[in-house]
């Protein structure tokens, strides 16, 4: 099995930039509307007070005090088990105790089986552990400050950046400790509740993946405006994931992969392909046989081609194809020998992918071809999807947590929820309306739509989205207003953090290992790019609040 | 400002405001005070007279509207100024899951104390407002009495130089209430300074230097409670009891010198010293009961 989706390796100074101007833009709104807002309210007076709380927020920084910030997440942590966190567990033990009655199928594939069984449990820890982060995070500041509890602290040299920390910390050691219990008991459940027989299956599969283009029927690998084909043929998927190889023709997918290390090879030089493609069958034929499918290895820097021997594509099942127990040697299109070493100079490696059942079309993705480094153990993969689920939980507490720095807990609780549940669910299509890719994949297709005003104005004098708005003055005007909408669109992106990230129970369940720098680097990331103004949020929140306030 | 001046208001004013910004109540208006070191002080007035107000001002748990504070030299909003302060709120809003000691280590790590001088004061706080035998019981089944103890025990873990007492002796029984206010008298002594507020008047006469009554908002009376409370145009001898024959003598040599004798009368004491006296009697004497006279009863030895 292959993933559903495309997996992309993070640009850490990218997304630092981005984070960086983003969190400039905010900054200077945050401080221009405190300005104003300092001046309507007190006067010249105001401004001052201004500048002598930023100027606080530093002296407050410099006093801080990890003995503080300890107790404080320590008497949160008592907090937390005294208002009865742990029957959390209960409900996770029903949900265990009857689960492998539903989930055993002794008829389905043993890849299928294991995943359903991991799947299962890591949407389950996720489902409960996040409610429960939620709840006591945006509850707890403002019970304290409700039950006057607050008061006794605030009165001591406590700066309220490590109430806001430890708070966070106190949320996030409770919410560790039964993700952790959780997760050990689900790793166990999982082992056991499988067939001894299926246990193999319990693994973590390291890919390298590379960069695909398309050559078309013709043998071209450009359009006509000399734009490199990223795509193949569409068989009629309206929203296309794969695209296809038409067989036996020219027509061909090519994989590049320049970072193949011969070193970290299976058995120390053993090139392993795993491919998983969809067939797309315009006459029945023999439905019994598989499509045929041959990879041909080329080193384009020292012109090598080796075509390799062919072989059936098993549809939905993964196609593993050991190059050397396959090929014996190794032979280029002139017949001579060739060294898999020298096919992987430099680490590079080109993969074309062609079909040569004719009148047939084979289906491919990016992620559906890889170089398969040797595997590493299930637990190493399992215990990352828990390690992103703890990250979630996290956020989750920081948010709740400066969610209650200056709302009272329904409120808070409600103003958390949205964000997770955007986050969650509406962050494609925010993404969608914002970078107006439709197709994420696929940089080349760009929004065909308008924006606002111009929608307006076409649906007034019923002109049709397909013609292009003249170079006129009212156009350029309506294009700029436009422009500004797009620009507040993506501020507010930007506000809601894309927790689908998190969610690696693909990976894990498909039997993969959760990679480093397409999915735990940019989750670490994000974390730290939103808990910080966050925190920083929640401070000045909790500093400028009065806690008396009638 | 003076060295010895240790809270110093000007023109202190608070006004509470609704949601839209709209002027809701003025609770103080135009305080100007100081306390000095080493003093009790404290504030008196009706509910709703500003007192809390005040001490919540100087704390920084409120903005003033207009007006200064200077606590300790420092501004009310310098979070460095809470070392040297210890607070008693009003009711005592201590986390009432931890027990006695986890409250004072906790307190005690918020002041960034190392774990063995936490465990040191602790233990001599615990002894102090008398609470060695409950020390291992959670909060929430301490009694009222108890609660205030150990809230006081969390105001002096840092050997605070200015304690803010927020009706000290309220919802104490008459034995609670003479504890803390010898416990009061105690802290002068160390040279702490002291300011309470309360509308327990008897308390305050008891342990205060000077006083500032507050009513609506505003300072009406400061000064020396001796002073404010000394009858000028009244003289009062105290003797050990006298004769008849002695007695009017005394009145022969006051009318001629032109006094005029108001009141002659053995003494009361107060009803708190009353109670004190038999509290302490039966604990020392158990048994011992009241019974009414008459025939048949006899009171118990």
């Amino acid at each position: 099995m292959s993933l559903s989706f495309d997996p992309v390796a993070f640009n850490l100074a990218e997304g630092l930039k981005h984070w960086g101007t983003v969190m400039l833009v905010v900054a200077i709104v945050a401080f221009f509307t405190a300005l104003v807002t300092s001046l309507l309210a007190s006067g010249l007076a105001g401004p001052w007070q201004l500048f002598v709380h930023l100027g606080g927020g530093f002296q407050d920084l410099a006093g801080t005090s990890l003995r503080r910030c300890l107790a404080l997440s320590q008497l949160t942590f008592r907090e937390a088990l005294r208002r009865k966190t742990l029957w959390v567990f209960a409900v996770f033990a029903v949900l265990f105790l009857f689960a492998g009655w539903f989930l055993s199928d002794v008829t389905a594939d043993a890849d299928l089986q294991v995943k359903n069984y991991v799947s299962f449990v890591l949407r389950t820890i996720s489902w409960l552990i996040l409610p429960v982060a939620l709840l006591l995070s945006c509850w707890g500041l403002p019970e304290d400050i409700k039950a006057r509890s607050l008061h006794t602290v605030v009165t001591k040299p406590v700066r309220r950046h490590e109430i806001v920390i430890g708070r966070v910390l106190g949320f996030a050691a409770i919410g560790g400790l039964v993700l952790g219990i959780m997760s050990a008991v689900g790793y166990v459940w999982i082992n056991r509740q499988l067939p001894e027989s299926m246990r193999s299956q319990l693994t973590a599969r390291v890919p390298v993946y590379g960069d695909i283009r398309f050559v078309d029927n013709e043998g071209q690998d450009k359009d006509a405006q000399g734009n490199i084909l990223i795509e193949g043929i569409n068989t009629g998927d309206e929203n296309m994931f794969r695209s296809f190889v038409e067989g036996n023709t020219k027509s061909r997918a090519i994989w590049e992969f320049s970072n193949v290390d011969p070193a970290r090879l299976e058995g120390g030089g053993r090139l392993v392909l795993e491919s998983s493609f969809q067939a797309f069958r315009t006459y029945k034929g023999n439905i019994e046989k598989q499509l045929l499918c041959q990879f041909t290895l080329v080193n384009s820097t020292k012109k090598l081609k080796v075509p390799l021997k062919a072989f059936e594509v098993r549809e939905f099942r993964r196609n593993v194809y050991d190059v050397a127990a396959e090929n014996p040697s190794l032979q280029d299109t002139d017949g001579k020998t060739v060294e898999l070493a020298e096919l992987l100079a430099g680490g590079k490696l080109q993969v074309e992918t062609a079909c040569l059942s004719s009148a047939q079309f084979l289906g491919m993705a990016r992620p559906d071809l890889f170089v398969r480094l040797p595997d590493r153990p299930f637990a190493v993969g399992y215990f990352k999807s828990i390690a992103n689920i703890g990250l979630m939980m996290l956020m989750v507490v920081v948010l709740g947590v400066m969610s209650g720095c200056f709302l009272k807990g329904p409120v808070a609780t409600m103003l958390t929820l949205f964000i997770v549940i955007v986050g969650r669910m509406a962050h494609g299509f925010l993404d969608t309306l914002v970078t107006g890719k439709v197709q994420y994949h696929n940089p080349h297709v760009q929004f065909q739509g308008a924006g606002p005003i111009d929608a307006l104005y076409r649906i007034l004098t019923h002109m049709t989205p397909g013609v292009a708005l003249e170079d006129k003055p009212l156009f350029r005007v309506i294009n700029w207003l436009d422009n500004q909408a797009l620009t507040v669109l993506w501020a507010i992106r930007s506000m809601f953090p894309d927790f689908t990230a998190y969610d690696t129970t693909e990976y894990t369940a498909n039997a993969f290992d959760v990679p480093w720098a397409e999915a735990m680097l940019p989750n670490l990331a994000m974390a730290a790019g939103y808990c910080l103004p966050w925190i920083i949020v929640g401070y000045f929140s909790l500093r400028l609040r009065e806690l008396e306030s009638k | 400002m003076a060295n010895d001046v240790v809270i110093q208001t000007r023109n202190l004013t608070k006004i509470y405001r609704d949601f839209w910004g709209r002027k809701k109540v003025r609770a103080l208006n135009s305080l100007s005070l100081d306390v000095t070191k080493g003093e009790v002080f404290g504030l008196l007035g009706p509910n709703g007279s500003g007192k809390t107000t005040t001490l919540k001002l100087l704390l920084g748990l409120l903005f003033p509207t207009e007006g200064e504070v200077t606590i300790l030299g420092k501004s009310a909003s310098d979070v460095t100024k809470n070392e040297r302060i210890g607070y008693l709120p009003e009711e005592s809003y201590l986390y009432r899951f931890l027990n006695a000691e986890e409250t004072l280590d906790f307190y005690g790590r918020l002041f960034n104390m190392p774990a063995n001088v936490r465990r040191e004061r602790s233990k001599k706080l615990i002894e102090r407002v008398g609470l060695t035998h409950a020390r291992r019981r959670q909060l929430k089944e301490y009694s009222k009495g108890m609660t205030r103890r150990i809230g006081l025990a969390q105001a002096l873990i840092n050997e605070p130089d200015l304690i803010l007492l927020d009706e000290p002796t309220s919802g104490l029984d008459p034995i609670g209430s003479r504890d803390m206010k010898d416990m009061i008298v105690k802290l002068k002594e160390e040279g702490k300074t002291v300011v309470m507020c309360s509308h327990l008047l008897a308390d305050v006469q008891d342990v205060c230097d000077r006083i500032a009554i507050l009513d609506g908002g505003e300072l009406k009376v400061f000064g020396r409670v001796q002073d404010l409370l000394k009858d000028q145009g009244v003289t009062q001898i105290k003797t050990s009891k006298l004769p008849d024959a002695a007695l009017k003598e005394v009145e022969a040599v006051l009318a001629r010198h032109g006094a005029k004798v108001l009141e002659i009368d053995h003494p009361t004491t107060n009803l708190e010293d009353l109670f004190i006296k038999t509290v302490r009697e039966s604990a020392a004497r158990p048994g011992q009961r009241y019974a009414p006279a008459g025939p048949g009863n006899k009171p118990a030895a």
